[in-house]
């Protein structure tokens, strides 16, 4: 990316298609379905068999709606489906129902975290959100191998599927803000239900314009259009190989094109695939099968009522009540079903920034991809866990190793521990003839200690540690030592 | 040769007296039609085999004494743009070559429902686009009064099934006049009703703001009685309206005293026209006056632009509805492309006439960047004035009394080189469309020999005064008991 | 608003054809061209018309948003959806290659 950083302004908007999650389509009662056999999921609508009429499904307004709420947008109270005219064998109608120019939500925002160098905390910035509007996805075409290059195969179980469509401002300045800008977009569908948005089954897509122009300049720079990148990773890399792009161009005096470009992951280029000469001329115009979409303010409000508490605000609680640090509150929200684990198990232990810690050290780590709510271990428990750690019966070594059978079976940690014999050993007695043994037997050691060799210290306590397999306290453990050598306190 | 059937209601009355069988009448049906095929082409297709085995089953039922309706076992024809589950759908159009449908319009399943056998589809316009059935890839279907002329359109095969008495009575669709003009031309009965009354899903679109079924039938009284059986709310049209349907025979009382009758001025011009249609709407008028109701005058100022409107509008939603034919997943395919781009366009190119390319170019057109605020906005904001011209004239009458055309059926090939001048045959149809209102075309007379029809237009959901106002007309007059000489 | 006579050029409706996926042969093209002319030149006259501030009409009727359940129905069985198919392979539709250049 040569020098694009330091002489260019990075200009990216966003376009993100994002599935909704509901059971039949949009405008046909033909069941939503992934991995089911060509054709298998198609009424006569999908086919766009003669005579078929739209009938548009309540549970997309409702998420539509809800997905408008949760980003600051306007839902409006009268929206319109729109025809957008085109020809591809996977379009069925040859128009796609879309909308247009009076969306069902308008001018809104989402709260995204910049990623910044070297430890520093994060900064949080508002990127607008143009439009969101519904609109149906197109079906499949196979370019399958076995065919020779002889043909091409169309299935259209995904046409019609419900998809919202979601266009940023063009409020991005790098590819890492752009892949905060999709993580927490994904986050906040999840969050509020409104779409499963797993990318690897196509559910949640992105297509950037990008453009450049020199820095401190206020006008926008030809934008190109990268289409269907459709992992986090993909987004970034590619964005960042167009910048580069244009900025070569732009390095060499040239002009950058209107023009839509392909990522190729394996070059790591961006790829034109089809120069803008005149724009695309899709004939929108008021879908006169469907009349406008009217929305009860009242229902508007229902739903604005019935909002799960949205990642943004959960993280400002986070800080403001609980005391985590921005870094430890953001890190916690990024994952609904942790950030409600979280809360269930700080309410449950009473120090949430304890909690927290163990959660982002220790727990993550031993969950691997599952989420906590689906392991055997409820918040509860991990709060006795940790007790137990507080109480100076269990030290937090032990903790984390007890970590994976309860999370698998279950069970009480207390029990546990005691069952594998992990009970810490703090108290001074019991420890003390552990200390006297060791210093007796190892008296050479001690000798230089005393003689200044500092770290015959950790030998010492190794040995100690080892005697009682594990369960003594460390910290006990140093300051007898210390005493008994005669440079306690 | 067989004689013609009498209408629904005398039928009816046969088959509860037992007088004749559904089977009877099936074949009658089914006999009268082969005969007067293929000089008339009135057909697409008839279903001998169902609709007999169809007829029986009536003819069971009614010897249970479970008839499903009245109308339990009458022979009806379907204008084949109306789906109907295994049969072939065509359209009169080649694209749609060896379409069958899987699955059966509301409005047909309403007939179903009442019992009523459909024993044949009917020929139109390709796409129900053109006034004057040549433009069907089978060929025309003729004026049975007169087989040198059309008997227009789009619902011509629909008219003249009719008119010819091989069915009582028939479905079509009326998108600018398609189903009143022929009615006009052919001396029966059209029916449009109000826009959303009945179900357009399985009706296969022209241009779907304004496309609705509508029925073609002998007399007022059995239009009634059929649109009784096809109207009603569908949930799985979106434009379909919730209202509950009354019963139209019912309102059929005879009584049109202190009926306001709207003339709109701008429909009777000086001159223009065929001044002998004029007359005898006028006269078809003077009728119902004589019989207690009232002529007022009014004014539908926008009349005049009315076709432009109408064919603004009607290309940009035909241009986008006909995008689906494509050859690939129905219908007819090129076989000689090697490219997808080729498929499209070869297959499209082949696959429709040249009117329907006519009029896709034209939407295309009217929908393009640049051009879309000038000719589609512009249309539909003069849609606005000529609908509201009709509520400030409603305010002053109850009906619209207007002739369906101006002028009785023209020669085959007649218009076929001025695309202009046939659209122009729609001009007192197509402003009713563009509202959405109800209307009805009632023969009322003969201009040289061809039949004349009288257009009464009502407010939204008013078919009850058309019907009450048509049926007390033909109380009074028997222009509608006339068949065409030769098949009679 | 007013639009200037819509001269309808030969390229013009190679560009419509083009837009509309249709063929046109030479003589056809040059008939078509003409008809569209004529056609556009009669429907100029609604230009005449002042309609500012005059609302659309896409609509004739003020309907509630019919709305449906998201309850499933079952689909058409495959054999059925593919049953007028011109070419088709398993149950899935069969058409010319599709090129990353072609916009069909
Ligand atoms: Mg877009
Ligand atoms: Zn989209």
């Amino acid at each position: 990316m040569p020098r694009a950083g330091s002489r260019y302004e990075v200009v990216i908007g966003l376009e993100v298609h994002t599935q909704l999650r509901t059971r039949s389509k949009l405008f046909s009662e033909a069941p939503v379905t992934f991995g089911e056999k060509p054709n298998h999921a198609v009424t006569p609508y999908c086919l766009a068999l003669p005579g078929t009429l739209p009938v548009l499904n309540a549970r997309a307004v409702e998420l539509a709606i809800r997905a408008g709420l949760a980003t600051h947008c306007t839902v409006h109270t009268h929206s319109v489906f729109a025809r957008k005219n085109y020809f591809y064998p996977d379009l069925p109608k040859g128009y796609q129902i879309s909308q247009y120019e009076e969306p069902i939500c308008t001018g809104g925002w989402l709260e995204i975290e910049v990623p910044a160098a070297g430890g520093e905390e994060p900064q949080r910035r508002r990127i607008g959100i143009t439009r969101i509007h519904l609109e149906e996805d197109a079906g499949k075409s196979i370019h399958d191998e076995s065919l020779f290059g002889e043909g091409t195969l169309v299935d259209l179980n995904r046409a019609g599927v419900p998809l919202l469509e979601i266009v940023s401002e063009p409020d991005l300045r790098s590819p890492e803000e752009a892949g905060a800008y999709l993580r927490a977009l994904r986050e906040l569908l999840r969050a509020i239900e409104v779409s499963e948005a797993d990318m690897e089954k196509g559910q949640f897509r992105c297509d950037a314009n990008v453009s450049i122009r020199p820095e401190g300049s206020r006008e926008l720079g030809t934008r190109t259009e990268l289409k269907n990148l459709n992992s986090f990773r993909f987004v970034e890399e590619a964005i960042a190989a167009e910048v580069g792009r244009q900025a070569e161009i732009l390095d060499a005096g040239g002009r950058v094109q209107q023009a839509t470009l392909l990522y190729d992951p394996d070059r790591r280029r961006t790829r034109v695939m089809r120069v803008k000469e005149n724009a695309d001329d899709y004939r929108y115009f008021p879908d006169p099968d469907l009349v406008p979409l009217r929305i009860d303010p009242a229902r508007i409000e229902a739903i604005r009522a019935e909002l799960p508490e949205l990642p943004e605000a959960r993280r400002a609680r986070f800080e403001a009540e609980l005391g985590l640090l921005p870094r430890e509150a953001a890190a916690l929200v990024r994952n609904r079903s942790l950030a409600e684990y979280f809360e269930a198990a700080a309410r449950a232990h009473g120090d949430p920034r304890a909690v927290a810690r163990f959660l982002l050290r220790d727990l993550l780590a031993a969950l691997g991809d599952r989420q906590p709510d689906e392991t055997a271990l409820p918040p509860e428990g991990l709060a006795r866990l940790l007790r137990l750690v507080d109480d100076g019966r269990l030290t937090a070594r032990s903790a984390r190793d007890l970590l994976p059978e309860l999370l698998e079976r279950g069970g009480d940690p207390e029990a546990l521990m005691r069952s594998r014999g992990l009970e810490a050993v703090s108290d001074a007695g019991a420890l003390g003839g552990v200390v006297e043994e060791v210093l007796r037997e190892h008296p050479g050691e001690v000798a230089s200690f005393r003689a200044g060799e500092q770290k015959l210290l950790n030998f010492l306590m190794g040995q100690v540690m080892r005697r009682t397999r594990g369960k003594a306290d460390p910290a006990s453990v140093r300051e007898l030592l210390l005493r008994r050598l005669g440079q306690g306190g | 040769m067989v004689a013609a059937l009498g209408t629904l209601r005398e039928l009816a009355h046969a088959l509860e007296a037992g007088t004749c069988s559904a089977h009877e009448l099936v074949r009658q049906s089914l006999e009268r039609a082969e005969a007067l095929e293929p000089a008339l082409g009135a057909y697409l297709g008839l279903r001998a085999e169902a609709a007999l085995r169809e007829a029986e089953e009536a003819d069971r039922r009614r010897a249970r004494g479970a008839p499903r309706s009245p109308l339990d076992g009458i022979p009806v024809a379907v204008k084949d743009n109306l789906a109907i589950r295994g049969e072939p759908l065509s359209c009169g159009s080649r694209i749609l070559r060896g379409y069958v449908s899987p699955f059966t319009s509301t409005a047909v399943a309403h007939l179903e429902r009442a019992g009523l056998v459909v024993v044949g589809r009917t020929n139109l316009d390709e796409f129900a686009m053109g006034s004057s059935t040549e433009h069907s890839c089978a060929g025309p279907t003729r004026n049975p009064f007169d087989p040198e002329r059309t008997p227009g359109g789009s619902s011509g095969g629909s008219a003249a099934a009719v008119a010819t008495g091989s069915v009582p009575a028939a479905l079509g669709s009326d998108t600018g006049g398609s189903v009143r003009q022929p009615a006009s031309f052919c001396g029966v009965v059209g029916l449009k009703p109000t826009y959303g009354r009945v179900s357009r899903l399985g009706l296969v679109a022209f241009a779907s703001s304004l496309d609705q079924v509508g029925v073609l039938a002998r007399s007022a009284e059995d239009a009634a009685l059929l649109l009784g059986v096809v109207a009603g709310h569908d949930p799985a049209d979106s434009t379909s309206l919730p209202q509950p349907v009354p019963d139209y025979a019912a309102a059929l009382s005879g009584d049109v005293s202190g009926l306001r009758i709207g003339i709109p001025k701008e429909y009777f011009p000086e001159q223009g026209g065929n001044a002998a249609v004029f007359e005898r709407v006028r006269a078809a008028v003077a009728e119902l006056v004589s019989a207690g109701a009232r002529e007022v005058t009014v004014s539908l100022p926008h009349t005049r632009h009315a076709i432009a409107t109408y064919y603004l509008i009607c290309t940009a939603e035909a241009s986008s509805n006909l995008a689906r034919y494509d050859g690939v997943r129905y219908g007819h395919r090129s076989p000689r492309a090697r490219t997808l781009a080729e498929m499209y366009r070869r297959t499209r190119s082949e696959g429709f006439g040249a009117e329907v390319k006519r009029r896709i170019l034209l939407g295309t057109f009217v929908l393009s960047a640049g051009y879309f605020d000038a000719y589609y906005r512009k249309a539909q904001q003069v849609r606005t004035l000529i609908r509201r011209d009709f509520e400030r004239a409603f305010e002053h009458c109850d009906l619209i009394a207007t002739p369906t055309t101006p002028e009785p059926a023209f020669r085959l090939g007649e218009r076929e080189r001025d695309p202009v001048s046939m659209y122009l045959s729609d001009i007192y149809t197509v402003s009713v469309n563009l509202a959405g209102l109800p209307a009805i075309s009632v023969p009322c007379g003969e201009v040289g020999g061809l039949p004349v029809g009288l257009q009464l237009i009502a407010p939204p959901l008013g078919e009850p005064e058309v019907l009450r106002a048509a049926d007390a007309y033909q109380r009074r007059t028997d222009w509608h008991r006339r068949r065409p000489a030769e098949a009679a | 608003m007013s639009v200037d006579a819509p001269g309808i050029t030969l390229e013009d409706l190679r560009r419509l054809a083009d837009l509309a996926r249709l063929e046109l042969g030479d003589g056809e093209a040059t008939a078509l061209a003409a008809d569209l002319a004529r056609i556009l030149g009669f429907v100029r006259q609604l230009q005449e018309l002042d309609t500012a501030g005059v609302p659309p009409t896409a609509h004739v009727m003020e309907l509630a948003t019919p709305l449906r359940e998201d309850e499933p129905d079952a689909p058409l069985p495959p054999e059925e959806a593919i049953r007028n198919a011109p070419a088709h392979e398993g149950t899935a539709f069969l058409v010319p290659q599709v090129l990353d250049s072609d916009e069909a």
